[in-house]
Formats: C-alpha cells, structure tokens, sequence
C-alpha cells in the first residue's frame, strides 16, 4: 500500500484527497488513511521527502531542512505578499464571503487594487453576487491561498485577538 | 512576551497605559483595544466612559495627527469623528443631573484591520515557512504559456513578423474616449476568414491602413489560431508565412 500510494502522489500534481486515493487504488478511505501514516512515517525516516497535508489533500514536497540546495537548483521566483495585500487577504479569508465595499470599510483604503492584484494571483476568487441593490461581487478564498499558506483549511486560520477587553466593572468617574 | 505585547509596550508614552500611533491603541483599567473599538463599545452601552480618560486619547491624536496624519487622511478623519462622538457622550455625562439626550444617529465604524494584526502577522510566518517548502509541481502551466508545437518556427521568428507589422502600423486615434469593445474569438473569426490553404505573409494578409492597436489584435489573434491548430506559421528565407492549419474551426464563432 505504502509503495502504491508513493507512486500516486508522487505522479500526483495537485494535493490528492483522501477519496480520490481511495478510488485510485481501489480500497477503502479507512486504508488509505492507515497507508498515508504509515508512508509520512517512513519518509520522515528515510528520505528527503515529506507527506504533507494541504489544501485538502496529500502531497510529497522537500524536507525544509534541504531547502536552500533545492533552492539554488530551481532558483524560484519570490512571490511574497506586500503587507496591504496580505491585510486584504486576511480580510477575505476571515469575513468571506465578502464584498469590495465591505473590504473597503474594514481596511480604511481603497482595496481594488489589492483585490486584482489576488485574483491575479488566484489566491482570492469571485464566489458569488449579493442579492442587495447593485448585486456586488463577492469574494472568497481558494484553494491556491490554502496551498500558499500551507494550510489544510481554513478552520486553521489564527483565532483572532479580541479588539476590546473589558477590564473592571468597577470604574472610577474621571474628568476629561 | 509576545512580538505584539513588545510593540504595544515600546509604544506606550503615558503612564496611563495610552498608546499612539498609529492606529491608536488605548489601554486603561477599564478598557484595552483600539480606538473603534472603544467607540463601538460605548455606542452599545458595553462600557462607562466616565472610566476612560479621554484627554490622553486627544494627546495621542494630535501626536498621530502631527506625526502620520498626512499619510492617511480618512483614517484621520475618522478618528477625529469618533473622538468627537467619546467627548460629547462624556460631557453629558458628567453634567450633574440633565439627562442625556438622545444622540444623533451615530455612524457605524466597523473593526479596523488593527483587529486583524496577529492573522496578518502569522499568514507572513506561514509564508516565509512555505517558502521552504518544494512541490513536484509548483508552477502551473498556463493555458497561455510558451513553449507550445508551433512547428520549425521560433518565438523570434514571430516577433519579427510583429516589429514589420508593428512598422506599418498608424498611430492609433486618441480621441475616442470608449473604444468598442471586441473579443479575441471575434478576430480569430477575422483573422481566420484572412487565412488560405496558400501561406502568405503578414504584409499580404493584413491591408494598409490599420493602426497600431489593430496590429496587436491581429497578431494575438492569430497566435491564439496557431495554439489551437487553426492556423500554421514556417519560415521561408527569413520570412514568416501563415496558413490555416489542419484543425477546422469547431463553432462558427470562433472562426
């Protein structure tokens, strides 16, 4: 099973799902999933590969320990986010599904750009309209900002820390 | 502590535990947070103002405002209204026994990205920690994305039949405020319709006059018929002749 699965992924370009290894190998998701630790187990072990779990899925990607001579071999392209793009991005992930308007207002500027710049990127994506006067687009996440961010879903997003904290019931009146 | 809590604490220039800025960050015994929030609180009754010192607030704006203000001017503006709504709830309050009169409807200020501060700083962990890791497959290949089959002929080759034609062509008109809009299957259709079974070059194909604009349609045009099969390109003595290729068009839209 472990070799099997080994040939899957590794042919496999995209994360590959739970079920889809099932149908592929044709045995049930239960032994896929036995598979899938047995396997991350012995590559953590032996190899300079890791079973990842990601954007839905399994995936085979390099071990970070050997990331700088993977690195220099491929010499990738650096596509990190600007900080306006990623306040952008944290808003849609956290409020989605969400118009441009709203993202506007949360943010205090103009998001337009931002938004073009992540739906060229396919980190963000048009999920839909609002039936609200004008029916503006709304906005959610994808897969790729799953992926990006070496996420599995969303439920892994950081809790957000509470705005206001209510210290003491008991105040003191003071002048202004 | 955390890089959040350090920031907060370089940040602070009153004894009171006010911060500033921006975006303006207050933190008193009765309330810890940011100055919207602290204007959506009192707004829902959640808080006593007469517990919040407003003067340092007002100190820490003006500070903002000689500091950053000119970066940011909505936000400024903002801050400012909602300052202007904390002081005039606090002086009713503090008058001895009128009662409070029913405000203006106020204005919704809803969370600013402040409250989003410790996702955006993890997302950029998750980044750079992502960045260390390498997929079979990272880069996907575009419908698009060169290289694609175009036979004995080179992208060289094609760019130098675009700079003749691009020679050619006429400055476009600026006068026209909205071009009408055409889609690139449109000019497939034209380019198509322009093709023969017999290889012609681009000079043949293309009949003056036609403007810059109208030569870069053309040539997209016909790079996406090459990409489907529906039109050929080959090089003869330094020349680019076009054909139409083996693939039929499949809808009569697209040709």
């Amino acid at each position: 099973m472990a070799k099997a699965l080994e040939a899957v992924l590794f042919a496999a370009d995209l994360p590959a799902s739970v079920a889809s290894l099932a149908e592929a190998l044709e045995v049930e998701e239960a032994e896929i999933e036995r598979g899938l630790q047995e396997f991350g187990s012995r590559l953590a072990e032996t190899s300079g590969l890791q079973l990842v779990k990601i954007a839905g899925g399994y995936q085979l990607c390099t071990n970070p320990i050997y990331a700088r001579p993977v690195a220099k071999l491929l010499k990738p392209q650096k596509q990190r986010l600007s900080r306006s793009l990623l306040e952008c991005l944290a808003v849609v992930a956290y409020r989605q599904p969400i118009t441009l308007a709203e993202i506007d207002s949360v943010r205090g500027v103009q998001s337009d750009y931002s938004i073009r710049q992540l739906l060229e990127r396919r980190l963000v994506r048009e999920v839909g309209r609002r039936s609200t006067p004008g029916r503006p687009l709304l906005y959610g996440t994808t897969q790729q900002f799953l992926h990006q961010f070496a996420m599995d879903d969303l439920s892994q997003l950081p809790v957000l820390a509470e705005g206001a904290q209510l210290k003491n019931d008991d105040l003191q009146p003071m002048l202004l | 502590m955390s890089s959040r809590s350090k920031a907060l604490a370089e940040a602070k220039i009153s004894p009171l535990g006010l911060c500033a800025p921006p975006p303006l960050i207050i933190e008193c015994d009765a309330f810890s947070g940011s100055l919207s929030t602290l204007f959506t609180v009192v707004r829902q009754h959640k808080i006593d103002l007469l517990g919040v010192p407003l003067l340092p607030i007002c100190q820490a704006y003006f500070l903002y405002m000689l500091e950053a203000a000119g970066n940011d001017l909505e936000s400024s503006a903002t801050a400012l209204v909602a300052l202007a709504y904390l002081l005039e709830r606090k002086a009713w309050l503090l008058l001895p026994s009128e009662a409070e009169p029913e405000m203006d409807a106020p204005l919704e200020i809803e969370p600013n990205a402040y409250e989003y501060e410790a996702a955006i700083e993890t997302l950029q962990v998750w980044q750079a920690e992502r960045e260390q890791l390498f997929f079979r497959s990272g880069r996907e290949s575009g419908h698009y994305e060169m290289p694609m089959e175009i036979g004995q002929i080179t992208p060289a080759d094609l760019a130098r039949a675009f700079e003749s034609l691009l020679a050619r062509a006429q400055p476009d008109l600026l006068e026209r405020l909205a071009p009408p809009r055409r889609s690139l299957s449109e000019q497939m259709g034209i380019v198509f319709h322009a093709l023969s079974s017999d290889a012609k070059a681009l000079d043949e194909l293309m009949v003056d006059p036609f403007t810059r604009n109208e030569a870069v349609w053309w040539f997209l045009a016909l790079l996406e018929l090459i990409r489907v099969g529906q039109a050929s390109a080959e090089v003869r003595d330094g020349d680019v002749f076009f054909s139409r290729g083996k693939q039929e068009p499949k809808e009569p839209a697209s040709i």
